[in-house]
């Protein structure tokens, strides 16, 4: 099963006034290179204006990033609701039933078809089967820090082995005193039940070391 | 097993699927992708999900799942990268798929067809016979304009003194022309009500303003502006109503998927038709443009040419692709 985390009104709407922002200036741009074109001038600006406001999106969702600039800076991208790269005819249907979801009136409908599901799909995205999710981010090796690994003193279930594996894995980005308190509730396994100190902390973290394979 | 034997055990194979993959992208080795072999990748795919499976079973570390997650769904990605763009494809598109599906909508095409045709009529009898119900569809500004871009004296028919030059009013034709078209599309899923508007509402006002020229006597100029490029765009027109209808349709009647499958499924079948009725109506703001307008082409040729593109439209729709491939 692939990890698919939708994203929801805020980081959408962002991205959307971004690509707005991104679309006036490629327009301002244009109206300033096409008073070189003389007579041509109306037209060309007339047909870019056609394709920046039907078709700006569906260019950008067939690249391989399946985003728009604005999409992409906040770390978005559209998927097929199963995972799959964004097809030309989802990505069509998902921007020209735009108009549906503007209706009626600043996305009206669209803001409540998005908020009323878990998934965060708007009209266009419910018809095309797609999805906006979260780009996953680079993933974090991050192997903890070396310390000299520590038996647990009782059996741990599975589970509770990767809670102590994780906080262990957070301890470079918690306070001393923090870390202290959070290790204090994982002091059981190491047998210093009620106790808490750097000692307690510095034996948790060795049997986050021995859990992970270190003996 | 604990975590860092798992991870050494197989640590070789998700590297070498990310080399592959970094391969193909082309990211690692300067512009151009590398073919490589796929066999070899479906297998370490494979492989990496039971990995993955595995870790996520065993609770193993969030920073390994996290890493095959990610090395998984980027593979992921790369195995079930689409090929759907072309030229192969869009030859397909508009000598078979296309014309395919408009006999396939034929029942939405029909209904379409005849919101329109009866608009058009009634609102084109009405005005005839009494002028002033043109005011209801359109205001008196724009009732002048009409009247005067086919008066006879009109350097160019069909526009307003001091519109643009053949290439701007192309422009303006797309610009209008398809984003009509595609809001008569995209609100036919409000059940459908959406596109019956904007079909009964453009074929009134074509009705109309054919009606009140016609009672002015400026017929000869206005059906001879109006009847070659009708062949796309009023065809266009009609095609996107159907398609909207089909929106509609699969949300009343759903049949045996539900509600949702039901759209998911007509916006994936209608939108082969939105495909190509938006290549018909670029075609038709090229005629518009540049023959309709032009004031010195004899009217027997254009009739001729309009006869011509009329039947080519609608034997197109009709026969085009019907062999078995």
């Amino acid at each position: 099963m692939l990890e698919l985390r939708p994203a929801g009104l805020c980081a959408r709407s962002c991205a959307f006034l971004l690509d707005l922002l991104i679309r006036f200036m490629i327009f301002t741009a244009l109206v300033t290179v096409a008073q070189l074109l003389g007579a041509l001038a109306p037209a060309v600006l007339l047909i870019f204006l056609f394709l920046l406001e039907w078709l700006y999106p569906v260019a950008f969702e067939l690249t391989r990033w399946g985003a728009t600039p604005g999409k992409r800076a906040l770390g978005l991208k559209v998927v097929m609701d199963n995972g799959l790269p964004i097809t030309p005819a989802a990505s069509l249907t998902r921007n020209l039933l735009r108009t549906a979801d503007f209706l009626p009136l600043m996305y009206g409908f669209g803001l409540v078809c998005l908020l009323t599901r878990h998934d965060f799909k708007r009209l266009g995205d419910l018809a095309a089967a797609t999805l906006v999710v979260y780009e996953s981010r680079e993933a974090r090796r991050q192997p903890l820090a070396q310390i000299e690994p520590f038996a647990p003193v009782i059996p741990v279930a599975l589970q509770d082995q990767a809670a102590v594996i994780a906080l262990a894995a957070r301890a470079p980005r918690l306070t001393a005193e923090r870390l202290d308190e959070l290790a204090a509730l994982a002091a059981p396994v190491s047998g210093d039940r009620g106790r808490s100190g750097p000692e307690v902390t510095r034996r948790v973290l060795g049997i986050a070391q021995w859990f992970l394979g270190r003996r | 097993m604990t975590p860092i034997q798992f991870e050494q055990l197989y640590e070789r194979d998700w590297e070498e699927l990310q080399e592959l993959l970094a391969q193909m992208h082309g990211r690692r080795y300067g512009k151009k992708p590398l073919s490589v072999n796929g066999e070899r990748v479906a297998a370490l795919y494979r492989r990496t999900c039971e990995h993955l499976a595995l870790a996520r079973a065993r609770f193993y570390p969030a920073y390994l799942v996290e890493r095959l997650e990610q090395i998984t769904s980027d593979a992921h990605q790369a195995i079930y990268q689409h090929s759907e763009i072309g030229l192969g494809r869009l030859m397909r598109l508009f000598t078979r798929d296309f014309p395919r599906a408009v006999r396939a909508h034929a029942p939405f095409v029909w209904a379409s067809a005849a919101l329109f045709t009866v608009t058009t009529l009634t609102l084109g009898l009405l005005v005839y016979f009494r002028p002033e119900l043109i005011l209801s569809v359109a205001s008196a500004s724009d009732v002048a304009n009409f009247e005067q871009m086919y008066s006879k004296t009109a350097e160019q028919i069909g526009r307003p003194g001091g519109a643009g030059s053949d290439w701007a009013m192309f422009g303006y034709y797309i610009r209008n022309n398809v984003g009509i078209a595609f809001q008569c599309f995209a609100s036919g899923l409000f059940a459908g009500l959406g596109s019956i508007f904007f079909i009964a509402f453009n074929g009134a006002l074509a009705g109309a303003v054919a009606g009140y020229l016609t009672e002015r006597g400026l017929a000869p100029t206005f059906f001879s502006f109006v009847v070659t490029h009708s062949a796309f765009e009023l065809t266009a027109i009609v095609l996107s109503g159907a398609a909207g209808l089909r929106l509609g349709y699969s949300l009343l009647v759903p049949g045996r998927q539900t509600r949702l499958q039901s759209l998911v499924t007509a916006a994936r079948e209608s939108v082969v038709i939105v495909y190509g009725f938006s290549a018909m109506l670029l075609v038709a703001a090229a005629i518009e443009a540049f023959w309709s307008s032009a004031g010195w082409i004899p009217l027997p040729v254009k009739y001729s040419v309009a006869a011509l593109c009329w039947i080519a439209v609608i034997s197109y729709l009709l026969l085009q692709g019907r062999r078995a491939d």
